[in-house]
């Protein structure tokens, strides 16, 4: 998704003192492109909905720190992008979930060949459909996303690999790539 | 015959693959075809429609900015009962350096006055100007500083008159800057008109 959201100076000046209506007037404007991202590395509407609550919870608490330098997407993209690993990562510990598989009760066989492409993307692990979507929609380089994650760049450029090649099949493309 | 890899076709589109993919590309209709095919798949992902949120969540949000807020008073308010306490305490043990303690208890009394006002001033339903709350934000962070400079040279051990006299001095300091917020928030504050 793209965003060329041009938020006034003033308004953000305006949040930073506090004012209630200023913040509401962010809330409004973000509220969408936050959830859908964070909707997207998610498998789970429900906890898409706790991350929007708590990103906007904590833009809430740190707009002081927010000093201008950079769009003010990419600082609350930043935060959304934060709280929706965190949440991935507990739910990997709580259900032990393996990076590449299919979700619980949705095994591969069953995965008809015509899928679209928005269906076939739900079927990829929480971690890949992120490293996807941070990549290939956001515009995140692999460098970024590595250390969003914790984690190597050549894992981000793994997982990206895996979860192409997933889609690829899942999508009944063919050929031998 | 060799064909390129995910990871090849990846490089491929970063501009970073390796010679050998590079070439073969050029000659195989199929890794071509690969090739357009993730494009197309990357062009794809990017038109796939918003998803919006199904419920609104800035009630709880604006919820606890207000908790916040409150607790946040609650905190300074009690804050400065204990420090006048603590002033009351500091100047019936020591008799000596009356002028001192006589301009200490005044910027301290000042303060709390202005406290007073700030906390009656409700801005909920103002409006600001972007210069104003700008202004505000400055004032306030710098309260802090001067909070956290107080609680520091509170806590110090040392009994010199200089002590006591950076107190004054910070005291002071601080019920100019209470006093320049309380402006801003009365003169250049309005009512939305709801």
């Amino acid at each position: 998704m793209t965003v060329a959201l041009a938020v006034p100076d003033v308004l953000v000046a305006r949040a930073q003192a506090g004012d209630e209506e200023a913040l509401g007037a962010l809330y409004r404007a973000f509220e969408t492109p936050v959830y859908n991202l964070v909707r997207r590395m998610l498998r789970n509407a429900e906890d898409a909905e706790d991350v929007l609550q708590e990103t906007f919870l904590e833009v809430v608490r740190s707009i002081r720190q927010y000093r201008g330098d950079g769009h003010l997407w990419g600082w609350i993209r930043r935060i959304a992008a934060t709280k929706a690993l965190m949440r991935i990562r507990r739910d990997q510990i709580r259900a032990a979930d393996s990076l590449d598989e299919d979700p619980p009760g949705r095994p591969a066989t069953h995965v008809a060949a015509n899928l679209d492409l928005e269906r076939a993307f739900e079927h990829l692990s929480a971690t890949s459909r992120s490293v996807v979507w941070l990549h290939d929609v956001e515009g995140y380089t692999h460098e970024e996303i590595a250390e969003l994650m914790g984690k190597s760049v050549s894992f981000s450029k793994s997982q990206l690999a895996r979860a192409h090649a997933r889609l690829r099949r899942v999508l009944g493309a063919g050929g031998q790539a | 015959m060799m064909h390129c890899t995910m990871d090849d076709l990846l490089a491929l589109r970063a501009g970073e693959a390796s010679v050998w993919a590079r070439g073969h590309v050029e000659t195989c209709a199929t890794c071509r075809a690969e090739l357009d095919a993730l494009y197309q798949r990357v062009a794809q992902l990017k038109a796939l429609p918003v998803l919006r949120p199904p419920r609104d969540r800035w009630p709880v949000v604006r919820d606890a900015v207000r908790a916040g807020r409150a607790r946040r008073r609650r905190t300074w308010g009690a804050w400065s009962l204990a420090a006048a306490a603590a002033l009351a305490a500091l100047l019936l043990l020591r008799p000596s350096g009356n002028g001192l303690h006589a301009e200490l208890t005044q910027a301290k009394q000042q303060s709390a006055t202005l406290e007073d006002q700030l906390q009656r001033y409700d801005l909920r339903g103002r409006v600001l100007t972007g210069r104003a709350a700008a202004l505000m934000a400055e004032l306030e962070d710098r309260i802090a500083v001067i909070d956290g400079d107080l609680t520091r040279r509170g806590r110090g051990t040392t009994d010199a008159p200089a002590r006591d006299a950076e107190l004054v001095k910070l005291w002071q300091q601080r019920v100019d800057l209470m006093r320049e917020l309380v402006n801003v928030r009365v003169t250049r504050a309005r009512y939305v008109g709801l």
